[in-house]
């Protein structure tokens, strides 16, 4: 059990994960001013972050065969942007880096659409070779980030069907059947796998 | 495996994204009463959030930041509940009730001067085949359709039919838009002209989903259009029209 040691270490961590500490700092002041109803930090944070949020969610609903799928994330986004508005006034510095904070609304935005949209195909075998062949040129421009290489070091170490449905699940918004379609296995197979690649990444993330 | 274990994988699913609707409703819910899930779930998105710097840019279209802000007027305003694209079936028909009897609550009170009046609804019509496509009928003195309105959402193209209406001297017939994101009173869309019609391009900048969330109304005008922004005459009647099949007319 790792998690009580873990925790706090991982949170003193947070803040610096993402961005420069200068970027993580103006956006932490913005936020704050969000919270306090003030609208000219709101669309500042609109400029900087919303290229982040739609990449973010338009890249969960492509492939989807879902119609429009470019005013469907402009749609997640807004309400985002409104949740944001919202509730920035719960958000923590000292739990989570503001861009994360910020993306997580939107990620779950999507997935939650997603979800509650009747069963799609992912047009399968593009997205994996999209997402594979993504690889190198993110991590070239990642190796000063020290979180972020140590997840990819970790990620490594997986077993490639198994690292490929964490990527897929979190960049692409796949579901467990959607998995379970590509990787031509049952759904419960699937999930005991995830558990495992999500517990190896955990382990190895803690080490 | 035993119960933190569980739990923790559960934070894990719902972080990656996994979970199936229903379950990711109920972490949603748990998460708000329980301190140590919502602590793992903090965890796993620290965790896994360095895989979204990858994620390339993109720069959404240039309405968008109007849009929610907007939205936020509205909200603040307290007017009307958020509506979303994601609305079940079910909910979007009594939600179209709604709105009918709060376009009729609104222009209940009727100047005498209005002469026709015009109830309107715009229905979703869920057809497979042209999903994009809208009508929504206007009826004239619980007798027959006066007007009928095709709005098509993908090119945000609009066409406005003269079914047994006449053109009226020295009067206007008006169209109106009405939807929560826009405050609480009508929008005019335009006048018809003299042959009862309306530019197509009346409704390009409103996004296609307001459209299909709105209200739409017509009302009879002096001449030129309404002289004080709003509509001087009430809305009577609504009837949602589908083309979808034949019984798909639903008296409201």
């Amino acid at each position: 059990m790792t998690d009580a040691s873990g925790s706090s270490a991982a949170r003193q961590d947070a803040p610096s994960r993402s961005a420069p500490t200068a970027d993580i700092a103006r956006l932490n002041d913005l936020l704050q001013r969000v919270a306090h109803k003030d609208r000219d930090a709101f669309a500042l944070l609109y400029a900087t972050t919303s290229a982040k949020l739609f990449g973010t969610v338009l890249r969960i609903l492509s492939n989807k065969g879902l119609q429009n799928h470019r005013g469907l994330a402009e749609d997640i986004v807004q309400e985002a942007y409104v949740n944001i508005w919202q509730k920035a006034a719960q958000f923590d510095a000292r739990k989570a880096s503001p861009i994360t904070w910020l993306v997580t609304i939107a990620r779950h935005g999507a997935i939650d659409y997603l979800r509650r949209q009747p069963a799609s195909q992912p047009e399968g075998d593009d997205v994996l070779n999209q997402t594979a062949s993504s690889d190198p040129g993110a991590q070239a421009h990642l190796e000063h980030q020290q979180d972020a290489q140590r997840l990819y070091q970790c990620l490594d170490e997986l077993e490639r069907d198994r690292r490929e449905m964490v990527r897929l699940a979190y960049l692409d918004g796949w579901s467990r059947a959607d998995l379970a379609t590509q990787f031509n296995q049952p759904v419960n197979t699937i999930k005991t796998w995830l558990h495992r690649a999500l517990k190896q990444l955990k382990g190895c993330l803690s080490s | 495996m035993n119960e933190h274990d569980d739990l923790d994988m559960l934070a894990a699913e719902f972080v990656l994204g996994t979970l199936d609707s229903r379950e990711r409703a109920l972490v949603e819910q748990r998460r708000q009463q329980e301190p140590e899930l919502e602590a793992l779930i903090e965890l796993w998105q620290q965790r896994l959030a360095p895989l979204g710097d990858e994620v390339q840019d993109i720069v959404p279209g240039p309405g968008l930041l109007a849009r929610i802000e907007q939205r936020i007027e509205t909200l603040e305003n307290g007017t009307q509940q958020p509506t979303t694209s994601t609305r079940e079936e079910d909910n979007r028909v009594v939600a179209l009730h709604k709105r009918l009897r709060f376009w009729q609550w609104s222009t209940g009170l009727t100047s005498a001067a209005a002469l026709v009046l015009v109830g309107v609804l715009l229905a979703q019509i869920l057809q497979p085949s042209t999903p994009q496509s809208f009508v929504a009928v206007f009826q004239q003195n619980d007798q027959q359709p006066a007007f009928m309105l095709t709005v098509d959402l993908e090119s945000r193209q609009l066409q406005v039919q003269a079914v047994t209406a006449e053109p009226l001297s020295g009067q206007s017939y008006q169209l109106w838009i009405k939807e929560p994101s826009l405050g609480p009173k009508p929008h005019s869309v335009g006048v018809l002209t003299d042959d009862m019609r309306l530019q197509s391009t009346a409704l390009q900048e409103y996004d296609p989903d307001l459209l299909r969330n709105a209200t739409f109304g017509i009302s009879v005008e002096p001449e030129g259009g309404s002289p004080t922004g709003q509509p001087t005459g009430p809305a009577i009647h609504g009837y949602l029209y589908s083309t979808a099949d034949e019984d798909g007319q639903h008296s409201l």
